[in-house]
């Protein structure tokens, strides 16, 4: 009978024993962040659709690193580090995970099939109701994304690093992985954590930012509901065809995004139910899902140990307040120059977060007059809030890849 | 470490770039809905019209007459 050793039978702990102290805090650290990623989306504080998942991908990519050879730890689920074509044909036989990771990841892919469910889950007819209003109040809600900019690069990163942080600004998860994907390929991962993170974090903060920068008798304004246009099918796709082939001639490198929000939107108005029921179900929450799944295994303590990660969490909380602070400035400019008669709570929804952010202004609007129905325009600025992230990302990959 | 000065100028650029895309989206909006509205307008007239000249007397098609 061969000598064993015990400790090789249990290869996870072999290895966490057999690491530097720092991955070993590293990895016990992810796994109960981790754990608790699940108990918090489970009981609602996060968002469940990313958080469950990410979270059982964190904590067990984490306990099961074993070694691939004598001197070579890793795990069987992905290796993002794998370019070369030859290793990355290995790769893909042997890690579960992977063939998702190249084939749908790594290319944007994954980011597209999610804005394309956002297009077909959206009412652009609202953006009809004042497009100019709602298009300001949407760059005043950028304000986190372009002062990020120089903050991150006064920080320290380079431009690329700082317009894919800087985006985090715009709250809208596809744009902040499909940007830091195109500019910041090597701390994409942190990236995207982050901003998934602080996302799901926003309908519990904004709130408090709405109370605290706005008195309740302005919170509670009433709209007048008869100004809601009705707008036909033929019109939303007229406008969604023209614009989605304006912003590809403009911003041929955003393209893809441009592309699927807009077929989302067109396939939603066409009516084909087959088509709506498939990509607003089972490819947006497939798509969810696998982007949380992804996001948690990434989480590898070995990847996700970078210096900049400290950085990259302030950064991102500076980026998304900044854009709550911007919107609602937006909202009050509206409500001064449209004589009193626009609730600046809208202003909030400006920051791009479909759904989350227009629901938020209502449920605050409500709270403090409970005949205050706010919610067609705060759609409005939500969905203008989408276009002039796209617009913007757009901007930074094309003048700085 | 890139210039901090550079990244100023280059967040405003970004900014005023932004907005002129964005408000030309808001006026693409505001066209595309004064063109339909138009156009439904003017077919709505051109059908009364037709109908108003059919009622009146003078314009009533001819019938063939066995």
């Amino acid at each position: 009978m061969p000598q064993i050793e015990i400790l090789q039978i249990f290869q996870g702990l072999a290895t966490l024993v057999a690491s530097d102290p720092l991955i070993i805090f590293a990895r016990i650290a992810l796994i109960a962040l981790g754990i608790a990623f699940v108990y918090l989306g489970a009981k609602g504080t996060l968002e469940p659709l990313i958080m469950i998942p990410m979270g059982v991908g964190m904590s067990s990519v984490n306990a099961a690193v074993l070694f691939l050879s004598p001197t070579v730890m890793g795990t069987l689920f992905i290796d993002p580090m794998a370019s070369d074509p030859a290793k990355l044909m290995d790769v893909l036989q042997i890690d579960f995970l992977q063939p998702i990771y190249t084939f749908t990841f790594s290319n944007g892919l994954i980011a597209c099939l999610v804005f394309m469910g956002i297009g077909v889950i959206t009412d652009v007819g609202y953006m009809l109701i004042s497009p100019f209003r709602s298009m300001f109040i949407a760059l005043a809600a950028e304000l986190g994304t372009l002062l990020t900019f120089p903050i991150a690069v006064a920080m320290g990163l380079t431009y690329k690093e700082a317009a894919s942080i800087a985006m985090v600004g715009g709250a809208d998860g596809p744009m902040v992985l499909f940007t830091s994907l195109m500019l910041a390929k090597d701390i994409f991962v942190p990236i995207t954590i982050v901003a998934y993170l602080y996302l799901s974090l926003t309908y519990a903060g904004y709130p408090y930012l709405i109370r605290l920068l706005i008195p309740k008798h302005l919170r509670g304004v009433k709209m007048d509901l008869k100004a809601v246009p009705a707008t036909t099918k033929a019109e939303k796709m007229t406008f969604s065809v023209i614009v989605c082939t304006l912003l590809c001639l403009l911003f041929p490198v955003a393209a893809p995004l441009f592309m699927s929000f807009f077929l989302g939107i067109i396939i939603r108005e066409s009516g084909v139910t087959q088509f709506i029921d498939f990509i607003g179900g089972p490819v947006l929450y497939g798509s969810t899902f696998f982007l949380g799944l992804m996001l948690g295994v990434l989480c590898e303590a070995g990847t996700i140990l970078n210096p900049k990660v400290l950085m990259l969490l302030v950064l991102g909380m500076t980026a998304l307040l900044l854009s709550g602070i911007g919107g609602i400035i937006g909202g009050y400019i509206v409500y001064w120059t449209s004589g009193r008669s626009y609730n600046p709570v809208i202003g909030i929804a400006g920051v791009s977060c479909v759904p989350t952010t227009a629901k938020v202004a209502q449920k605050e609007a409500r709270d403090a007059n409970k005949f205050a129905v706010i919610l067609p325009w705060a759609m409005g600025a939500n969905i203008c809030g989408v276009i002039t992230s796209a617009i913007i990302a757009a901007i930074y990959v094309t003048l700085l890849r | 470490m890139e210039s901090f000065w550079g990244s100023v100028n280059l967040m405003l650029f970004v900014y005023a770039l932004a907005a002129v895309v964005s408000f030309a989206v808001a006026w693409i909006i505001k066209l595309i809905f004064a063109g339909i509205r138009l156009q439904g307008t003017l077919s709505g007239a051109r059908a009364e019209a037709k109908a108003k000249s059919a009622s009146e007397p003078g314009n009533a098609p001819l019938e063939r007459k066995a």
